[in-house]
């Protein structure tokens, strides 16, 4: 529709304020979005990156590591129901870490997960009084070789390699042998001391389907254990379910906001352009082609707010000291609101076609000065 | 010579299809004790390349009567043929597609596109239609030079004459090869020269290529342009040679 | 008065719009206001609301309650700090308990010294005066932890008893019971037999007469780096992750705010041009600028008055609603203070369409040329 496209281009003042609106919409929506991706993936890396099917708590912990154990005996119990393939030991200890090089009470957060199966993209367990760190930790000031003091104990750990995506519960982690692990907790917990043969969860590997499987495990566990698949043990990590429902909402809303605008300010164009539609019709023009030009503006709009939006975003990625917000940009999130933005654009746009279609060719005749 | 009836004389000779073919059109507005009878009983006759002059006061019906003959109402009864085609029961969008492909309309306040050049003006007759590009733009240079407006063509209304402007009007208006081209007052916003000449320009161009047209007037003066002069008053119209 | 409401009757569907977009952007700004506040209490509102000016915790806890371990070395080391007044323990351990039939989570806190660790206020029942007794958060009444109810540690089985009900007392945003010191104790010791040795995980602190609550904090801290004294607002204002959600919610609402005036004041700037002619018209018959400017401010005060009560009534029910186990609150003062500011901020961007009425020249309606683009 060269004539939509012509007025754009000729007349760029009135279509100028409704990209200015929603460029502001569309930076709400990718930081809300970047701001949810971000709280998320420093929430769940850990759990998502396990490579198995299944976590199993024990029955009373709720799918928290901290309130979880599991013994020997139900261990044991777990590895001989039929279709598991693997069980490996999980435990975590979340403390303050001290980093050579930093202040006395400058502390980082850290959490010292023990393992016995390798999530992804993280080597074999190292040996005892080394751990692999998370890359969220090197803005800390962690570096390769370092030893770390972990927790009030100080229990020494050494970094041997940095490993990527596996943050857990919005804090670093550093992934090390059980026993490193175990010694850990014993040293700075005393409170919750874990005897040798005990974790605090166990992630299972089968062949089975999973949900099935999950059942069985607890079958055999006697009720002790509650089993869940990894994608559900990441829901459960403190606040995440929340999170995603209320930014979700917040997200909703937005877009809702930015079909309300666009209808508003597309209408206001359309009214301006009343004599011209009729014109239009009364020489042959279809009240759809002229509704298509309204439509492909709107669309026009919407892609150049959502492409000035996102060069925000990235901008604003760039510009914000890492740790500062849990801020992250995924190229998926952009497009998604950027196509959330250009449908709303059109859903917008359809409050004019009413009018369009009101306009009466008989108007453009007989008008006198 | 004036008849009592509201027919028009002298018309297409025998053999010849019309270009325009009203028979005892009404338009009525409203209904029952409110109701308006803006053309009564009209017939009205036109040949393939005449040209009518449509001479009445403000409120008389010639805007309606236009409006019938060029596609834009429907009439309440009665029957219009265009070019041997019977318009008389056509829906909004049938009209919509009529007008688009047999109809030419010059409209009092030229109403061009504001943002379109000259040249862009005449195009967007084929953008609305069958969109032919190549074909479309040659013609539009064709008619903005037999029009005199080709050094015009690249610019903006706001950058033109009003008697430029009206020729742009009147370049749109015979884009698509009308039937019939509908001119309503086409010289109320120009003085008396400039509107004699683009009177003069209407004949020509509507002779050259043999279309009928109606202009409406309520200025005696330009009536002396056309074939024959048709008076209305009150929805009824009377003749005059 | 009359032009400006005749004409927004004359044209409901944009000023209706108008007016809708105001309204869900009013409501998004409160609700996450409400749930900025209510986040920040669920987490921190504990700390926020005991009666111990001063906490100490260890460095390693960073802050937070849960993470804290004072060892007895440190404790004897503050206690014998110069200036301090009176001294007691605290503890908490996060638990799984069965209450209302469910098991949940549940954040027990001990405190020795009732003036140095226990809720400030209760709203209703009485503090614990025998074993096995608690007061719990108001908003978790519901959810089994009211007055009279029991809630048995798992495992091992420990009854609590809720005696007292206290406001915004939550930790970690998880139902929080605040006891003494030896119920915690107690408690802990049912879920976790292994533990032998309960260390408390922070100290409340009073200073003596004389001796202000900074001086102590900073004494305090001058004794070992391995413990951090704050005061009470600031172990609030300070704790992990309250900061980043302030910053996070600040430039949130910084860019909603920014685009309520935005479209209000294009809105009557591009309907102004629209209406050119009349305006002109209207001139020309002598109706002067300052009365066409007073009837735009009115249309811009009923719009953004409207916005904001059709806003407010949206947000009205869902600030009774839970998110999780964050509790939303009504919050009166945030209502006023963004009414304030819209207002404010609709009123100045209207002025630039203001600005373009003045600038009408009467003449202009014999010419018909009307407002200059």
């Amino acid at each position: 529709m060269r004539l939509a496209l012509r007025e754009m281009r000729r007349r760029p003042g009135r279509f100028v304020i409704a990209v200015v609106l929603l460029t502001l919409v569309a930076a709400l929506l990718m930081l809300l979005g970047g701001l949810l991706d971000g709280l998320i993936a420093r929430s769940i890396g850990a759990i998502e990156a396990q490579r198995a099917d299944l976590v199993t708590f024990s029955s009373t912990a709720e799918r928290s590591f901290l309130r979880s154990r599991i013994d020997p005996a139900t261990r044991e119990a777990v590895a001989a129901v039929p279709g598991v393939a693997r069980v490996g030991g999980l435990g975590v200890l979340q403390v303050g870490a001290r980093v050579p090089g930093n202040g006395p009470r400058d502390l980082v957060d850290v959490a010292l997960f023990g393992y016995e199966i390798a999530p992804q993209g993280v080597p074999r367990p190292p040996r005892l009084g080394e751990a692999y760190a998370d890359r969220l930790l090197e803005d800390s000031g962690v570096r390769v070789g370092q030893q770390l003091l972990v927790g009030p104990a100080r229990t020494p750990v050494e970094v041997v390699g940095f490993v990527d995506d596996v943050s857990y519960s919005g804090a670093g982690t550093l992934w090390a042998s059980a026993a490193t692990w175990r010694r850990a907790q014993e040293q700075n917990k005393p409170n919750a001391a874990v005897a040798s043969g005990v974790f605090q969860a166990l992630v299972v590997d089968g062949t089975r389907d999973a949900a099935a499987l999950a059942r069985a495990v607890d079958e055999a566990s006697g009720g002790a254990t509650e089993t869940v698949t990894v994608a559900e043990a990441a829901d459960s990590v403190g606040g995440v379910r929340e999170q995603r429902s209320v930014f979700n909402q917040i997200i909703g809303v937005t877009v809702v906001i930015a079909i309300v605008v666009i209808a508003l300010f597309f209408a206001l164009l359309t009214v301006e352009r009343t004599a011209l539609y009729g014109i239009l019709k009364a020489i042959g023009a279809r009240s759809q082609t002229l509704f298509g030009g309204v439509v492909l503006q709107a669309v026009i709009v919407a892609a150049i707010a959502a492409a000035i939006g996102g060069v925000l975003a990235l901008v604003f990625d760039a510009l914000i000291p890492s740790g500062a917000i849990p801020y992250q940009l995924v190229p998926g999130r952009v497009v998604t609101s950027a196509v959330s933005l250009v449908l709303a654009a059109v859903a917008g746009s359809t409050f004019s076609l009413r009018r369009v279609l009101r306009i009466d060719p008989a108007s453009a005749i007989g008008s006198s000065t | 010579m004036s008849t009592a009836t509201s027919e028009a004389g002298t018309g297409p000779s025998a053999g010849e299809p019309s270009a325009l073919r009203m028979d005892a059109v009404r338009k009525v507005y409203g209904s029952g004790e409110n109701a308006v009878v803006a053309l009564d009983h009209v017939s009205l006759d036109l040949a393939p390349d005449e040209i009518v002059a449509l001479v009445g006061p403000s409120g008389s019906g010639k805007t309606t009567l236009c409006s019938i003959a060029g596609g834009i109402l429907a009439p309440t009864s009665g029957t219009v043929v265009v070019g041997g085609r019977d318009i008389s029961g056509y829906g909004p969008k049938q009209l919509t597609e009529f007008r688009r492909e047999e109809i030419g309309f010059v409209f009092q306040s030229v109403n061009l596109v504001p943002f379109l050049t000259a040249r862009e003006n005449l195009l967007v007759v084929d953008e609305i239609g069958a969109r032919s590009g190549a074909p479309a733009r040659t013609r539009a240079d064709e008619l903005l030079d037999e029009l005199g407006l080709t050094d015009r063509a690249g610019h903006l209304p706001g950058a033109l004459s009003g008697g430029q402007r009206q020729r742009v009007a009147i370049g749109r208006a015979l884009m698509n090869d009308p039937t019939l081209v509908l001119f309503d007052e086409p010289t109320s916003a120009l003085d008396t020269k400039l509107g004699d000449q683009v009177t003069q320009l209407i004949r020509t161009e509507m002779n050259k290529r043999g279309i009928a047209a109606i202009i409406v007037t309520h200025d005696e003066r330009i009536a002396h342009y056309a074939d024959r002069t048709v008076h209305i008053l009150d929805g009824v119209l009377t003749d005059e040679t | 008065m009359f032009l400006a409401w005749t004409e927004m009757r004359r044209a409901k569907t944009r000023f209706g719009m108008l007016i809708g977009a105001i309204a869900l952007l009013v409501f998004l700004i409160l609700f996450q206001q409400t749930l900025q506040t209510g986040l920040i209490t669920s987490f921190v509102g504990a700390i926020e609301h005991q009666t111990s000016p001063v906490l100490v915790f260890s460095t390693d806890g960073r802050r937070n309650l849960q993470s804290s371990s004072i060892t007895p070395e440190l404790e004897q080391q503050v206690l014998a700090v110069p200036g301090l007044g009176r001294a007691g323990r605290i503890g908490q351990g996060t638990l799984s308990v069965l209450a209302d039939g469910e098991i949940a989570g549940a954040a027990v806190i001990g405190y020795e010294d009732a003036r140095l660790g226990a809720p400030e206020t209760l709203v209703a029942g009485r503090r614990p005066t025998s074993p096995g007794e608690g007061i719990a958060s108001e908003s978790d009444a519901d959810a089994g932890f009211a007055i009279g109810d029991i809630v048995r540690v798992q495992p091992g089985g420990y009854e609590l008893r809720i005696v007292g009900q206290a406001r915004d007392m939550n930790l970690q945003a998880t139902p929080t019971i605040f006891t003494r010191y030896s119920t915690w104790e107690d408690a802990t010791r049912s879920a976790n037999p292994d533990a032998t040795t309960l260390r408390p995980n922070a100290l409340g602190l009073a200073p003596a007469p004389g001796v202000s609550d900074a001086r102590l904090v900073r004494r305090v801290d001058a004794l070992s780096p391995d413990v951090e004294a704050l005061t009470r607002s600031d172990a609030a204002t300070k704790a992990p992750g309250v900061s980043q959600v302030r910053t996070s919610f600040l430039l949130i609402f910084l860019l909603y705010g920014l685009v309520v005036p935005l479209v209000t004041g294009l809105f009557f700037l591009i309907i102004t041009f629209q209406k050119a002619s009349s305006l002109t018209l209207l001139r020309a018959i002598g109706s002067s600028g300052g009365r066409l400017v007073q009837s735009l401010l009115v249309q811009v005060v009923i719009v953004v008055g409207l916005g904001l009560a059709i806003g407010t009534a949206l947000y009205a029910p869902i600030s009774f609603q839970r998110i999780g186990s964050i509790p939303l609150r009504f919050e009166t003062g945030a209502v006023l203070l963004w009414a304030v500011v819209l207002f404010a901020l609709g009123l100045l961007s209207a002025l630039v369409a203001a600005r373009r009425v003045l600038a009408i020249d009467p003449i202009e309606a014999t010419t018909g040329a009307g407002v200059q683009l």
